[in-house]
């Protein structure tokens, strides 16, 4: 008697744990109302930045009642919980009415999603980016409708290079390690490029250097992950930490956020791929620190490509909530409030009405007029979902001194086949 | 004996209504239900479920899952590192905190100082702790390198955490760490539960201090350091927040434990699956049980808790 109790109680203790993990509870869900619509919508966000989202979102679900009559409840979920929320959303059955991701085309595969004939009126569908109503678009219709977006390009420490004698930003890729070597010769800690290859982003990264070198994820409809051009970019990249010697101590365990962004900000690193929230923080933050834009080094020669991502704004099938998501949509591209939002978080617009707003702005110039040709990763293809964790989660292993970049590319290719 | 006496004193009083029992054990049933039953039931569900990357359920997998989760590549790194953390965890936590409650059981100027410092690492979140030991660690701007290129210990920094070489034993310190608290306080109890007398004739009978500590003080303080190695064993193991937060920018699954690597199967692999995910889930929760259950029989305790 006495011992089972025990054995119960120890039985209690071990799986409590282990198993909260796994399952989730979540909270919310909307209420269907009459066939007239619904009464309420669940809208969840990522969180782009603690001083911005909420401010913006709470503002935009107050106008969004006012105008529609329905309630907006929010969410707004940290970026490192998302996937795990959303998944458990999607598993109970409790999904939401908007959901902001960075992925769509595996819901919009499992026929979880309306498509923008069913809830994007015509004249905001005209004004999006083409670019980005391609990459939104799984088997012929529009599903991932973007919220906002984001170009990579080249930041350089002119100090650094000032100190080095490195008269101009690299063009080519033998003159971007020649101006990363210098860079670290400076010693006191120098480095010459923040190569981020850790779990966070680092398909990112790849993603960045392998289009311009004339490489790419997908080609013409076919997987594409271990052609020459990838391979060989690979290679380089791993060449510019074992060989060259040029890069932050063990780049496949830096993240892009507090590592090689870190060490650009303490003005350590000669160069790291950066984005408009990073010249944001330089430009609060870290005031002291001397830096220039360029376009990408090209490893072939080749006019540099710029490397986008965009997130979407989803909206799942639920019964009569289609006028309220779409009254949704109708109200989040109106100029006033998307590109609000754009602008406190510091990142691009995707409509056509955006680039004109945004184009007055000298410091963004850079990459507005790379926008409209801007080259985004197969994120109409639900495969890439998977592709990305696993470049994510293992680049770093393939970069290591024992690490075997044409292998890691063979086996991705191999996985990406098989997902077919 | 106990339960003898229930047994007859429910008799002389009338026995109770189901539902006045229901009334009394209610409360404590929903708790039970809700919390350890109803999860576990979903996980086992879900283990034999077929999912689609964002959760949604597509059909049944048989027992693919597992088949799945076990044939899997990492599993035996996985497991080894799972090994290599609770043991060396809960062998070095016991140690100290042995040393430890010795100390703070005698009476010295200061120790109510030093049993609130040594109550903090407790106090704090897990997760607050493991953020502060990533930033200590740090490879450029953490205090250890700095500390120790100063005192002229090493030359060149070290990548506690990046290193292969350091990264389970940086780890293994952080568990150590956050688990003292607790097992210290369980032996202070413990050894505040140790009759003085018995120390009186140990002395008299011409004892020496290592001796009565062997004799005496061990064999006494035994129920106390089972609960000990019982609980850390569990807490170790299912210890989530140190090694996702220490490991968290290092590529694959070379320092990951089961309970990391069940994460990252469900959100953050190639694979993304939910339901090999809970297989995984499910082999856990058995693994840690067999665990416990060796150890039980291998210390004999039921002689002990009897005793």
């Amino acid at each position: 008697m006495k011992k089972s109790l025990r054995l119960g109680a120890v039985v209690a203790s071990v799986a409590v744990p282990t198993l909260a993990l796994a399952s989730c509870s979540s909270t919310g869900g909307t209420t269907s109302g009459s066939t007239s619509g619904v009464s309420s919508i669940k809208v969840v966000i990522a969180e782009y930045s603690k001083d911005h989202t909420k401010t913006f979102w709470d503002a935009f679900a107050r106008k969004y009642q006012k105008t529609t009559g329905v309630k907006l409840n929010l969410q707004i979920i940290n970026w490192n919980d998302l996937d795990q929320q959303s998944s458990t959303m999607v598993q109970t059955g409790n999904v939401p009415d908007i959901l902001n991701e960075n992925a769509y085309a595996s819901y919009a595969a499992d026929g979880l999603l309306y498509n923008s004939d069913e809830v994007l009126p015509a004249e905001t569908k005209a004004d999006i980016i083409p670019a980005f109503v391609k990459s939104g678009t799984y088997k012929g219709k529009f599903y991932g409708m973007p919220d906002l977006s984001s170009a990579r390009a080249l930041f350089y420490n002119t100090d650094l290079f000032t100190k080095a004698g490195i008269a101009k930003p690299p063009t080519t890729w033998d003159e971007f390690t020649a101006a990363a070597k210098k860079v670290t010769a400076l010693g006191n800690g120098a480095v010459g490029y923040a190569q981020p290859l850790g779990p966070e982003e680092a398909q990112a990264e790849f993603a960045i250097w392998l289009f311009n070198n004339g490489g790419d994820f997908k080609k013409n409809g076919k997987w594409t992950l271990n052609s020459a051009a990838n391979v060989k970019t690979l290679e380089y990249m791993k060449g510019l930490s074992v060989t060259d010697k040029v890069t932050q101590n063990n780049p496949g365990s830096t993240n892009r956020t507090d590592g090689a962004f870190s060490l650009f900000e303490q003005g350590k690193a000669g160069m790291v791929v950066g984005f408009s929230p990073l010249q944001g923080a330089l430009g609060t933050q870290y005031p002291g620190v001397k830096y220039a834009i360029a376009p990408m080094p090209s490893g072939n020669k080749a006019a540099p490509q710029t490397y986008g991502v965009t997130d979407y704004l989803m909206s799942f099938k639920k019964k009569g909530n289609e006028s309220a998501v779409k009254a949704f949509y109708k109200l989040y591209y109106s100029p006033t409030e998307i590109n609000t939002w754009i602008k406190a978080e510091g990142f691009l617009p995707v409509t056509t009405t955006g680039l004109k707003q945004f184009g007055s702005d000298p410091k963004l110039k850079v990459y507005l007029d790379t926008l409209p040709n801007i080259h985004l990763t197969p994120t109409d293809d639900p495969e890439w979902d998977k592709i990305k964790g696993t470049i994510a989660q293992n680049i770093g292993l393939a970069i290591a001194p024992n690490g075997d970049p044409k292998k890691f590319l063979d086996d991705l290719q191999a996985q990406a086949e098989a997902g077919k | 004996m106990v339960g003898g006496r229930l047994r007859r004193r429910s008799r002389d009083s009338g026995t109770a209504s189901i539902a006045e029992a229901l009334l009394w054990l209610g409360p404590a049933l929903i708790l039970i239900i809700g919390v350890v039953l109803y999860p576990a039931i979903t996980l086992v569900a879900t283990s034999f479920g077929r999912y689609s990357i964002t959760g949604l359920r597509s059909g049944d997998a048989g027992v693919s899952n597992y088949v799945g989760f076990l044939t899997s590549p990492d599993l035996p790194r996985v497991v080894g590192n799972t090994g290599v953390w609770v043991v060396a965890v809960v062998v070095l936590t016991i140690a100290t905190s042995l040393a430890l409650a010795q100390f703070l059981s005698k009476s010295f100027f200061g120790r109510r100082f030093v049993r609130w410092a040594v109550i903090v690492p407790w106090a704090a979140a897990l997760v607050i702790s493991s953020q502060l030991f990533r930033l200590i660690y740090d490879y450029y701007h953490g205090i250890l390198n700095q500390l120790l290129l100063a005192l002229h210990v090493i030359r060149k920094p070290i990548d506690w955490l990046g290193d292969p070489h350091f990264t389970m034993i940086s780890m293994v310190l952080v568990g150590v760490f956050v688990s003292i608290p607790f097992t210290a306080y369980l032996f202070v109890a413990g050894l505040n539960g140790i009759p003085a007398d018995v120390y009186e004739a140990a002395r008299i009978d011409g004892g020496r201090p290592w001796q009565i500590y062997r004799q005496i003080t061990l064999p006494l303080l035994r129920p106390a350091i089972l609960i000990g190695v019982v609980l850390n064993m569990i807490y170790v193991f299912n210890s989530f927040p140190i090694i996702w937060i220490l490991n968290g920018s290092n590529p694959g699954f070379g320092n990951d434990t089961m309970i990391t690597y069940m994460y990252k199967l469900a959100f953050r692999s190639a694979q993304h699956d939910v339901g090999l995910s809970a297989a995984a889930g499910v082999f856990n929760v058995i693994v840690i049980l067999i665990a416990v259950a060796v150890y039980l029989r291998f210390v004999n305790w039921r002689e002990s808790s009897d005793a």
